[in-house]
C-alpha cells in the first residue's frame, strides 16, 4: 500500500481539500485508488500505478475516490481509453466523467522550431526589411509633415496658437533649469580635461578657447537637443500613441480634422521655436561654466574672461549651434510624433513605440551633427 | 446548485464588517457577506458602488479599512500562496492574460508554479482546460494579442480553472461580449458548477447573466449588501433595487429567465 502525501509539509490546517491524500492499493493488473485524485495528487498517482505488460483485463477501482478534479478525470479518462477497466464509479462523479470523456481533445500543437543556422539568416532578412521599411516610413513621414507644416504656415489661420504656445511651454520653459544644468556642468568637464592636457605645454589659458568654442558649437546644441530627445519627442509619442490607443486620433479623421495638422504640425513648430531658444540658454550657461572654471582653475576673473571671449570665438560659432537647433528640432518632433502615430492597440505598445522614438531620434541628432561638422570644415564656415 | 453542495451548506467566503473608503467617501460600510459552497451568486450594483472594490477585498488584492474577509473560515491574509491559488481562481474583467506568453503557457503558469506535474502532463492538461473552456487546441499557440475578445475571456477561463479552484471570482465575465459568446459563458459557468460543483461569485451588470445563471443576487445599496434570490429581489420596495429590476431593459432578461428556468 502506498500512502502518497500531496504536500510534505503537512500543516494543520482546516483546509482539508487543499492538501488532498490519495492512497493507491494493488499492483499488476488491478489497483484501488482512494481519497483525493486532484492535479496535487497526479504526478503520485501515476507513479503509482505500474500496469503489468501481459495483464488480459485491468481493472481500477474508483470507489474509494472521494473528490476527483477535471485534472484527474482527465487520467481515468485516458486510462480507460487505453482499455483499464473503471468499476466503482460514484454517481456524483459519473457528470464530470461524461464532460471531461467527452471533451474533442487534441493536444495543443507545436510550434515549429528553426535551427540555429537558418534563424541568423532570416533574422538579417528580416532586419533588413524592417530597416528599409522604416527608412521609406521615415522618409514619407518626414515628406508629409514639411509639407502640412509648410501649408500652415501658408495659410495662418490654420495655425493653432494655443496648442503651439501649451507645447513650447512644457518642451520649453520646463526645460530650462535642467539644460541649464546640463550645459554649466559639461563646460566643466571640458573646462578641467582642457587644463589637465594643455598645461604640460604651458597653453591652459587656451582652456577658455577650447571652452568657449566647443560649447557654442557642438555641447550647447548638442546636449539640448539630447535632453529635448529624451524628455519632449518621448513625451510626444506618449500623449499621441494615448490618444492612438483611445481612439481618439481615428474620432478626428471621422470629424474630417487631419491628425497631422492638429497633432503633429503644433508640436513640429513648437519645437522648432522652442530648441534654438534653449540652445541659447544652454550656451549662455556653458560660458558662465566657462566663467567659474577660469575663476578657479586660471584665475582670469570673470571680466578679464569677457574681455578675451570676443577675441576667441565670433558670430560664425554662435551662428553654427544655433543653425543646426531648428534642424534637430524638426527631426525631434518629427520623430516622437511619428512612432505616436504608429502606436495600434494595446499600452504595450505605447512603451515600445516611446523607447523606439527616444532610439531614433538621438541618433537622428548625432548622425546629422556629424553630417553638418564634415559640411561646415568643407565650407570653412 | 448540485446535490453535493445541497448537503454542505456550509459557508465558504464569509465577509465581515467590511469598511472601505477612499478619503472622505466611504464605499462600503460595515458590510457582511456569507458566500455558500457550491453556490452561484452574482454582485450586482450600480457604477461607483464598489463592486470591484468588494471583489479586490473578497480575493485579498484589497486591504479593508476595517473588518476581515474568511475563506473556508480562515482569514485570507493567512492562506499561503499555493493553498490560495488552490482555493481561489479569478477572471479579471480585461482577462489579464500575460502578453508575453502564449495561451498554453499562460494556463501552465500556475501548474509551473505550484504542482510538481512535468512538463508534456501540464500541456495534456492545459488542453483539456482550453477543450473545456470551448477553445481549440491549436489556439494554444497563439499570443493573447491574437485573440478576439470573446476568445480572450475563455482563455482567462481556462486558466483561471488552471488548479481546479473551489471558489471562481469573475469580473464582469460577459463585458463587451456579443450575446451568443456572452451566453456561451454563461453556459459554461453553469457547467462548471453543476459538475465540478465550483462555488461561483459574478460581479457583473449583465441583468441575464445575474437572472438566469445566479442562485442568488448580492446588490450593493447604500454602501451594504442586500442578499436574496432574485424572486424575492423583484418584489423589492427599495427605489434602487425596484428600478434595477423592473427598468425596461429587465424585461428580456426576465423572459430568458423564465425560459431557462421553463427548460431546466
Amino acid at each position: 500500500m502506498i500512502n502518497v502525501r500531496a504536500n510534505k509539509q503537512q500543516v494543520a490546517l482546516e483546509l482539508d481539500t487543499v492538501h488532498p491524500t490519495l492512497v493507491v492499493r494493488g499492483e499488476g493488473d488491478g489497483f484501488v485508488l482512494a481519497g483525493a485524485l486532484e492535479i496535487a495528487t497526479l504526478v503520485a498517482a501515476k507513479h503509482s500505478l505500474h500496469w503489468s505488460k501481459q495483464g488480459a483485463k485491468r481493472t481500477l477501482d474508483i470507489a474509494g475516490l472521494d473528490t476527483i478534479d477535471t485534472s484527474g478525470a482527465l487520467l481515468l479518462c485516458t486510462l480507460r481509453a487505453k482499455g483499464v477497466e473503471l468499476t466503482g464509479t460514484r454517481a456524483e462523479h459519473q457528470a464530470l466523467f461524461d464532460l471531461i470523456c467527452e471533451l474533442d481533445l487534441k493536444p495543443i500543437p507545436k510550434v515549429g522550431v528553426v535551427p540555429e543556422w537558418r534563424q541568423i539568416f532570416i533574422q538579417v532578412g528580416k532586419g533588413a526589411h524592417a530597416a528599409r521599411k522604416e527608412a521609406l516610413d521615415v522618409i514619407t513621414f518626414v515628406g508629409r509633415a514639411a509639407s502640412w507644416t509648410a501649408n500652415t504656415l501658408i495659410h495662418p489661420h490654420c495655425l493653432r496658437p494655443a496648442a503651439i504656445s501649451r507645447h513650447v511651454a512644457e518642451t520649453g520653459i520646463d526645460a530650462l533649469p535642467i539644460i541649464g544644468l546640463m550645459a554649466f556642468m559639461i563646460a566643466i568637464v571640458i573646462g578641467y580635461q582642457g587644463v589637465a592636457q594643455l598645461r604640460p605645454f604651458g597653453g591652459e589659458d587656451f582652456t577658455i578657447n577650447l571652452v568657449a568654442v566647443s560649447v557654442l558649437r557642438e555641447m550647447g546644441v548638442l546636449i539640448t537637443a539630447i535632453m529635448v530627445a529624451g524628455r519632449s519627442g518621448s513625451a510626444f509619442t506618449a500623449e499621441i500613441g494615448v490618444m492612438q490607443t483611445r481612439e481618439e486620433v481615428d474620432a478626428l479623421k471621422v470629424m474630417g480634422i487631419e491628425p497631422m495638422q492638429v497633432l503633429v504640425v503644433p508640436r513640429v513648430i513648437a519645437l522648432v521655436i522652442t530648441l534654438p531658444l534653449l540652445t541659447f540658454f544652454a550656451d549662455i550657461m556653458g560660458l558662465i561654466g566657462g566663467a567659474a572654471i577660469s575663476q578657479f582653475l586660471l584665475e582670469v576673473s570673470p571680466t578679464q574672461y569677457l574681455v578675451r571671449l570676443p577675441q576667441v570665438v565670433d558670430g560664425s560659432d554662435l551662428f553654427v549651434g544655433l543653425f543646426k537647433a531648428p534642424i534637430f528640432a524638426f527631426f525631434i518632433a518629427i520623430v516622437g510624433c511619428m512612432h505616436g502615430l504608429r502606436v495600434s492597440g494595446s499600452a504595450e505598445s505605447v512603451g515600445r513605440e516611446t523607447t523606439r522614438a527616444v532610439v531614433k531620434s538621438i541618433f537622428l541628432v548625432l548622425a546629422l551633427d556629424a553630417f553638418f561638422s564634415i559640411l561646415f570644415e568643407k565650407l570653412g564656415v | 446548485m448540485t446535490a453535493r453542495a445541497k448537503v454542505h451548506a456550509e459557508t465558504i467566503v464569509s465577509a465581515r464588517g467590511i469598511v472601505n473608503r477612499f478619503g472622505p467617501q466611504v464605499v462600503h460600510d460595515k458590510l457582511n457577506l456569507d458566500i455558500v459552497r457550491g453556490e452561484i451568486i452574482g454582485i450586482a450594483g450600480g457604477s461607483g458602488s464598489g463592486k470591484s472594490v468588494l471583489l479586490k477585498t473578497l480575493v485579498g488584492l484589497h486591504q479593508p479599512d476595517a473588518g476581515e474577509v474568511l475563506l473556508k473560515g480562515k482569514p485570507i491574509a493567512s492562506i499561503g500562496a499555493a493553498d490560495k491559488s488552490a482555493l481561489i481562481g479569478v477572471l479579471f474583467q480585461q482577462g489579464a492574460l500575460f502578453s508575453s506568453l502564449t495561451v498554453a503557457q499562460n494556463i501552465m503558469l500556475p501548474m509551473r508554479e505550484h504542482t510538481t506535474l512535468p512538463a508534456k502532463e501540464q500541456a495534456q492538461v492545459a488542453a483539456m482546460k482550453l477543450a473545456l473552456a470551448g477553445m481549440p487546441a491549436d489556439s494554444g499557440i497563439k499570443f493573447p494579442s491574437a485573440l478576439s475578445g470573446g476568445m480572450v475571456k475563455r482563455a482567462a477561463f481556462a486558466r483561471a480553472l488552471a488548479l481546479d479552484p473551489k471558489i471562481l471570482f469573475l469580473d464582469e465575465p460577459t463585458s463587451d461580449l456579443d450575446p451568443i459568446a456572452a451566453s456561451g459563458i454563461d453556459a459554461l459557468i453553469r457547467q462548471l458548477n453543476q459538475i465540478l460543483g465550483i462555488t461561483v461569485v459574478i460581479v457583473t451588470h449583465d441583468l441575464t447573466t445575474l437572472l438566469t445563471v445566479c442562485g442568488r443576487i448580492a446588490v450593493l445599496v447604500d454602501k451594504k449588501v442586500t442578499v436574496d434570490t432574485a424572486d424575492q429581489l423583484v418584489k423589492s420596495d427599495h427605489p434602487w433595487i425596484h428600478e434595477f429590476f423592473h427598468g425596461p431593459r429587465a424585461d428580456g432578461a426576465m423572459q430568458s429567465r423564465k425560459i431557462n428556468h421553463g427548460n431546466g
